[in-house]
């Protein structure tokens, strides 16, 4: 047997089509698709500044950034004069690092659960399904009010979530729908499940109007709408969180841009050097036969 | 047979210079990304943000400081004395030069910034108001007091500061007395007044 | 006087006439080593293993300078690096990159081994060295994965942990020893603090210089598979040799060029890579009472992990037929009584696998069989029995398998970075039979087909 060109082929063909296999993807019936949080923002200084503002008097009651230092708010543009008079309250120190008052298990005993310390918190939640930014930043647009929950808000994003809505006063109200498409498991004495819409209707102030209307086939759907009583408001409220996002996306790492700009330099150079031991070896290699 | 190596070949005029120059052009670059990949790591040894921020200026608020009394605060980690002097002390200081190793703090081994020295004898800014580091210039211990004239025996008829591990004696604007194992005045930092009451340590009136 | 005589001058003249064992191992491994003419591209991965490992000792003991080993203050003490360390974060991005890169070299070397047939006599030795020294390199990972004291470090650890309760009797016993306590906690970060930053570096530096000495006492190995020792010129040199330097020193240069360029591309524009290198869940602080959704290894331990998970409790008969398989043509084939041991070897392992009251746990089964995919590399200079030692005088089909390994190893690798479903965990099962068979039989391929004839000297293309 010598070369055998079938068997090589294949050998080839069964190898091309097995990564296929691996690819069969696992959804949860309702996820949730994630707005894109608009990047542009993520250099935008006045943006960084207004998120700044944001974070500082709406985060920072409960949510600690312990790794953020007040005086590196410099490299957004804000002096240590602004810094100190207008975002730092209390009596701390420019040069002393985002702490909250309130303790752990406090926090565990008020809410459920200790408010994550969100200094990391956009590169937490980067994964492979999708980015850090664009999670927070539909996060914060999703609450919606709940009757049926401990706070009387939650969330489409991260269900029963122990976080009340902390910019609820900048959104304003609004109404929300939720649709789904799913199988409801016959109850007793029925055999079939059969196929139902559900339309839970969520008021501005969380009464909640649920409607089922049987459907005769699926699949699984998940839509949502909103209804907010100020558009305007909720436009505004839209471009809040767009900054606040960015704000938060730069504190995981305020030396990202520096990162950049020092990296094209660096690359730069490895180029040119890369040539020249290339010419180098060239040189030596030239004349062996 | 032999082998075929260039560098065997002994007419390798041609081939010598352009080995000579990609290697004198290898060898530069490459010590220059080498010392350039070696500058973050260098640099990390230096104080970083948390250590900046620690040794950053401390503010003092000397409303609640009466007349006679020392203050004790605490920068880079080091004590600084703060003494609010009697118009008594400040008499004293005048009058005890002959007793001290340098009077007029000329030597040079611990700086004292221009504005403190306006009046050399009392090595302030306020005349009032003492600001030194609380350590021997000796070897290091801090020295106890203020103690008033012949309260004592170590200082005699001075006021001042005696140091507990070998016995230097310094008065009240922190000057040395003579043949003293310590031979330097103690040290002034930094510091400026941010108001009549508000002193601030760690920072001069230029920054 | 004492001192020796030296043909050198000057300051190297000076050492010389003193120490001359500096100069003597210069030439023995430099200047006067002769290594073959013919090195291709598979040739670079050695001394860039050797860079990786110099910039992974670098960084790391710049980093321990400033990170602290312990529960409460592990985690912030990384992000205290990245922000108010001068240059904090470049040595931290250049730890987390180099880690995935010393994977990545040290995979495609020994590619480069059974790509050529590097493992075969009389390199055996230096082989066996590769093999420990990729065994130090995942001990070293596992242990420094740990230190950031995330939540993927924790349960990435506890996961890997607990996989020793299922050796039978010493196994919980085993566990809470490595732990240092019940659960992952202080005792273990501190303890793998100092195995990652002390104990093992040490023991990963001796056994790479033994590599390296073991590999110069018989010479390097080449894409052609010839010896070329075998022809000596008049001044007793290899014929198809040239000096390692300055001919390899220039052309690894270029080599480290074109890596660090990679290397640092990724260090400054992405450094996370998508999750890969560093994963999202890390930036969460370790919380012992909450498991994160979906905890995989880093990938470069995917595709064990995968041959862990596969073995399920129905994948159990499968692996014993394939042992019944492997025993019966061991047993046909090999001559003499041992072939009766290799019988009731496998008839044991048959029943561990499948008897009731006799088997095993599953759980056990998948760290046996995980360890043996691993261990199987050490097995490999006696496994293959093909008269040739380079794949290019090969059948061509020898290639074929061999990248059927390698297709089954990135799928191994891939499938290990995914949540399992059903069908994952059939093809995962199917890869672990093809990544096992490629060894188990290849006391057979690798024997089989028509080879071609080797040349005498090397195939030499001018560059």
């Amino acid at each position: 047997m010598r070369g055998s060109l079938p068997l090589r082929r294949a050998l080839l063909s069964l190898l091309a089509c097995l990564p296929l296999l691996g690819f069969v993807p696992a959804r949860a019936a309702e996820e949730m698709a994630l707005d894109r949080w608009p990047q542009s923002r993520a250099d935008d200084v006045a943006s960084l500044q207004r998120g700044a503002r944001l974070f500082v008097n709406y985060c920072l009651n409960c949510h600690s950034a312990v790794m953020m230092r007040w005086n590196r708010l410099r490299d957004i543009g804000i002096d240590e004069a602004k810094i100190k008079e207008e975002l730092i309250f209390g009596d701390q120190r420019v040069g002393d690092t985002m702490t909250v008052a309130m303790n752990a298990r406090d926090a565990k005993n008020w809410f459920g659960k200790a408010p994550p310390d969100l200094s990391v918190i956009i590169r937490a939640r980067n994964t492979a399904e999708h980015l850090g930014t664009d999670y927070v930043y539909t996060l914060l647009r999703s609450f919606y009010r709940d009757h049926t929950t401990l706070t009387g808000w939650n969330n489409l994003v991260y269900p029963n979530i122990a976080m009340p809505h902390p910019l609820w006063q900048r959104q304003g109200p609004r109404a929300t729908t939720i649709e789904r498409v799913e199988r409801e498991e016959g109850g007793e004495g029925k055999v079939q499940s059969h196929w139902m819409r559900v339309t839970s209707h969520f008021a501005p102030d969380g009464a909640l109007r649920v409607e089922k209307a049987p459907q005769d086939g699926g699949p699984e759907s998940f839509s949502v709408r909103f209804e907010p009583a100020d558009k305007a408001q909720a436009a505004a409220y839209d471009e809040d969180v767009a900054d606040l996002v960015a704000y938060l996306n730069w504190m995981g790492e305020p030396g990202a841009a520096t990162r950049y700009r020092v990296g094209v330099w660096v690359v730069g150079f490895l180029i040119i050097f890369s040539l020249v031991a290339r010419w180098l070896s060239r040189v030596y290699w030239k004349d062996v036969r | 047979m032999t082998s075929a190596l260039p560098s065997d070949d002994p007419s390798g005029g041609k081939t010598d210079g352009e080995r000579r120059a990609a290697l004198a052009a290898t060898a530069v670059l490459g010590a220059a990304g080498a010392a350039a990949g070696a500058v973050p790591y260098v640099l990390s040894w230096g104080p970083s943000e948390r250590e900046k921020a620690a040794g950053s200026a401390v503010d003092v608020d000397l409303s609640s400081l009466p007349p006679g009394q020392m203050k004790i605060v605490e920068w880079r980690g080091k004590p600084i004395w703060i003494l609010r002097r009697t118009p008594e002390m400040i008499e004293g200081l005048r009058k005890d030069t002959e007793r001290l190793a340098d009077p007029l703090s000329k030597r040079t081994t611990y700086t004292v910034p221009a504005y403190a020295l306006k009046d050399p004898e009392l090595r302030s800014i306020k005349p009032e108001i003492l600001v030194v580091f609380g350590i021997c210039t000796h070897l290091g211990c801090s020295p106890s007091g203020p103690f008033a004239p012949d309260e004592n025996a170590q200082l005699g008829a001075d006021a001042g500061f005696v140091c507990p591990c070998h016995g230097s004696t310094f008065d009240l604007a922190g000057r040395v007395f003579k043949n003293k194992p310590a031979a330097d005045n103690l040290p002034v930092p930094p510091h400026r007044y941010l108001s009549a009451n508000v002193l601030r340590i760690g920072e001069d009136e230029s920054a | 006087m004492g001192l020796h005589k030296t043909r050198y001058t000057g300051l190297v003249g000076w050492v010389d006439s003193r120490m001359p064992t500096v100069m003597e191992t210069f030439r023995a491994h430099m200047s006067e080593y002769y290594a073959p003419k013919n090195f291709n591209f598979w040739y670079f991965f050695g001394s860039l293993a050797a860079l990786v490992l110099v910039i992974q000792l670098l960084s790391g003991a710049f980093l321990a300078m400033h990170y602290k080993p312990d529960a409460n203050s592990a985690f912030w003490s990384v992000e205290f690096i990245m922000r108010e360390v001068s240059g904090g974060w470049f040595i931290r991005y250049m730890h987390s990159t180099g880690a995935s890169f010393f994977f990545i070299v040290v995979y495609l070397h020994m590619f480069r081994g059974l790509l050529y047939g590097s493992y075969k006599s009389p390199r055996e030795i230096v082989w066996l060295f590769g093999c420990t020294i990729f065994l130090l390199l995942m001990a070293e990972s596992f242990f420094g994965y740990l230190l950031p004291w995330g939540q993927m470090s924790f349960w990435g650890a506890q996961v890997i942990i607990n996989l020793f309760d299922s050796i039978p009797m010493i196994g919980p016993a085993l566990s809470t020893w490595i732990r240092g306590d019940f659960v992952i906690g202080d005792a273990t970060l501190n303890r793998f603090f100092a195995m990652h930053t002390m104990m093992i570096p040490t023991i990963l530096i001796g056994v790479i210089a033994f590599h390296i000495i073991a590999l110069h006492d018989v010479g390097s190995n080449n894409p052609d598979g010839v010896e070329i020792k075998d022809h000596l010129g008049a001044d007793g040199k290899p014929l198809d040799g040239i000096p390692f330097h300055p001919y390899y020193t220039v052309h690894d240069l270029y080599g480290v060029a074109v890596f660090l360029l990679v290397y640092f591309a990724v260090v400054f524009f992405a450094p996370e890579l998508g999750g890969v290198f560093l994963e999202g869940n890390n930036f969460i602080p370790a919380d012992p009472l909450q498991t994160p959704h979906h905890i995989a290894p880093l990938w470069y331990f995917t595709p064990y992990y995968s041959i862990l998970r596969a073995t399920t409790q129905g994948f159990l008969p499968w692996v014993a037929g394939g042992v019944v398989a492997l025993g019966a043509v061991a047993f046909l084939r090999v001559r003499g009584p041992v072939r009766f041991g290799i019988a009731a070897f496998a008839a044991l392992l048959v029943a561990l696998l499948t008897v009731p009251g006799v088997q095993l746990d599953a759980k056990l089964w998948g760290v046996a069989l995980m360890g043996s995919a691993v261990m199987v590399f050490f097995l490999v200079p006696w496994l293959d029995r093909s008269p040739v030692r380079s794949m290019r005088y090969r059948p061509r089909w020898h290639t074929g398998v061999l990248l059927a390994f390698v297709a089954a190893f990135l799928i191994l690798g891939y499938l290990g970075m995914l949540p399992p479903t059903p069908l994952r965990t059939v093809v995962s099962q199917v890869m672990t039979a093809v990544y096992f068979s490629f060894f188990a039989l290849m006391p057979w391929w690798s024997r089989m087909g028509t080879f071609l004839p080797v040349p005498e000297r090397i195939t030499y293309r001018a560059h």
